[in-house]
């Protein structure tokens, strides 16, 4: 069967948000019926996770006619390797950040019990990684930004809303204070090493899922035998129920790499707003997850619309987000007596640059720029391409409408 | 594996004759409107130099492309 690209990102893509759904589902119902305890949960789970990813990634690393599965799936892929010295500080923080936020969601998961509303939380990342932005760059955030955010927070709120029309502020709390920094914390490094190179070719992403989980798991292991010593031991225990563990991680991975896929195939920012449909594949799981536990999603109508609006903020907020922005192509000449090379390394380390080539014609360096407003581009990229030395002049062409063949 | 920046000028009034013309050709990445010194960018894709040049021949008989400025890349760097 042949299907069009643009079809297969699609297909991939709202796969991916709706195995991202099933996982939250699986999660509610173990820890409502099984393991109650977050903590126990969480070590339970990564334990099992570690194995279970493990044999993926080794099936993965089979080579059939020369290029192994993973390829096909990720073109950087090889096989699973070992880690490089460069890369252990990145693993070290990005598993901090993850294990601190995976305990919090099981945290989340067993006070509010409704998958809808624990997933519309991780959105709030937006609004942190804003915030880093602005102070990071002493960079004013555009007013898209600020609306998308707010949109978003505020959804998310509306959608923690308890069954009595209480907001639960301990629930909150973890949300704000704990569950998205450490988010933060691990993307923000996840996506170091995915921009770093090994061996001249970009790092792959399932050696660094691979990596990931294991110091997550290493980290997670500290955590919970330091903070909940008996939950540490009740972890082990509930080792016995590894069936649903495995089932979580390993669907788990298939959504990772079905998203991985999807990136690869259309833009980085439509992935993202179609990954936010997970929260409206969520809902109708949700009602049946509350057919088969004894988990209450709402007690009113009113409850329910309340829900709903938060819901719906959150994914229009997502959407809006990630839609709003503005691309250029930048044409550069270069001085003579200055390497060309030198130059392109130092306009690539320009926050908001896409691409760089070095090309032979009118001009020597072609460079495509993303940012969410032209402001923006004028004060980050404009001013920057002028302090870098050996650029002679440079054109900026604003693109009006785009069509790219994924 | 080729791949090539082609910069074009139309004649006022033909731009959207031209795009629906440009969108039916093969070996083409991506395809811009810009506002600038030219009108669009195509980023191209090709095996080898000569169709390269296969490709730069059709769109110069594309009716309403008045110019073409043709950048090859010799390294990228992308995200």
């Amino acid at each position: 069967m042949r299907i069009r690209k643009k079809y297969l990102f699609y297909v991939l893509g709202i796969l991916s948000s709706a195995i991202g759904a099933i996982v939250t589902i699986i999660d509610t119902y173990i820890s409502v019926i099984y393991v109650k305890d977050p903590w126990a949960l969480c070590l339970a789970i990564f334990l099992a996770g570690i194995i279970i990813t493990f044999i993926l990634c080794l099936i993965l690393s089979i080579p059939i006619k020369g290029k192994s599965i993973g390829a096909r799936i990720d073109p950087s892929f090889r096989k699973l390797r070992l880690l490089r010295k460069k890369e252990l500080k990145y693993h070290l923080a990005a598993g901090i950040g993850n294990a601190t936020a995976t305990i919090a969601y099981f945290m989340i998961i067993s006070l509010y019990k409704d998958p809808s509303a624990v997933l519309s939380f991780f959105q709030i990342v937006i609004l942190y990684l804003l915030l880093i932005e602005s102070i990071a760059e002493k960079n004013a955030p555009t007013l898209a930004e600020v609306q998308s955010s707010i949109v978003v927070t505020f959804g998310a709120i509306l959608s923690s809303f308890s069954l009595k029309g209480e907001i639960n502020f301990f629930g909150l709390l973890v949300v704000f204070l704990i569950l998205n920094p450490s988010w933060v914390v691990f993307s923000i490094y996840q996506r170091k090493l995915k921009i770093m190179k090994i061996d001249s070719c970009y790092n792959d992403s399932i050696n660094i899922r691979f990596w990931n989980l294991f110091f997550t798991t290493i980290f997670t292991t500290i955590f919970v035998y330091f903070i909940r010593r008996d939950a540490f031991y009740l972890a082990f225990d509930v080792l016995k129920y590894w069936y649903f563990f495995f089932i979580s991680m390993g669907v788990t991975f298939f959504s990772y790499i079905l998203y991985i896929r999807a990136l690869g195939l259309g833009k980085a920012s439509v992935t993202q707003a179609v990954k936010s449909l997970t929260i409206i594949f969520s809902i109708p799981l949700t009602f049946i997850l509350a057919k088969i536990t004894p988990v209450i999603v709402f007690e009113s109508i009113t409850h329910a619309i309340i829900k709903m609006i938060g819901i719906i903020l959150v994914v229009l907020g997502v959407i809006s987000f990630a839609l709003t922005e503005v691309k250029a192509y930048i044409f550069i000449k270069a001085k003579t007596g200055y390497a060309a090379s030198q130059i392109i390394d130092k306009i690539w380390k320009i926050k908001g640059i896409t691409s760089v080539a070095a090309v032979a014609g009118r001009y020597d360096i072609i460079a495509k720029a993303r940012i969410r407003t032209l402001g923006k581009g004028y004060e980050r990229i404009i001013r920057a391409l002028e302090k870098v030395k050996g650029i002679e002049s440079f054109e900026w062409q604003s693109i009006l409408k785009e069509w790219e063949e994924i | 594996m080729i791949k090539a920046y082609i910069l074009i000028l139309t004649y006022v009034g033909n731009l959207k004759v031209v795009l629906e013309e440009m969108r039916k050709l093969e070996n083409i990445e991506s395809i811009a409107v810009v506002a600038g010194d030219y009108d669009i960018i195509v980023k191209a894709k090709v095996n080898s130099l000569e169709e390269l040049m296969e490709l730069t021949d059709k769109i110069h008989s594309i009716k309403g492309v008045k110019r073409t400025n043709t950048q090859v890349i010799e390294k990228e760097i992308v995200a």
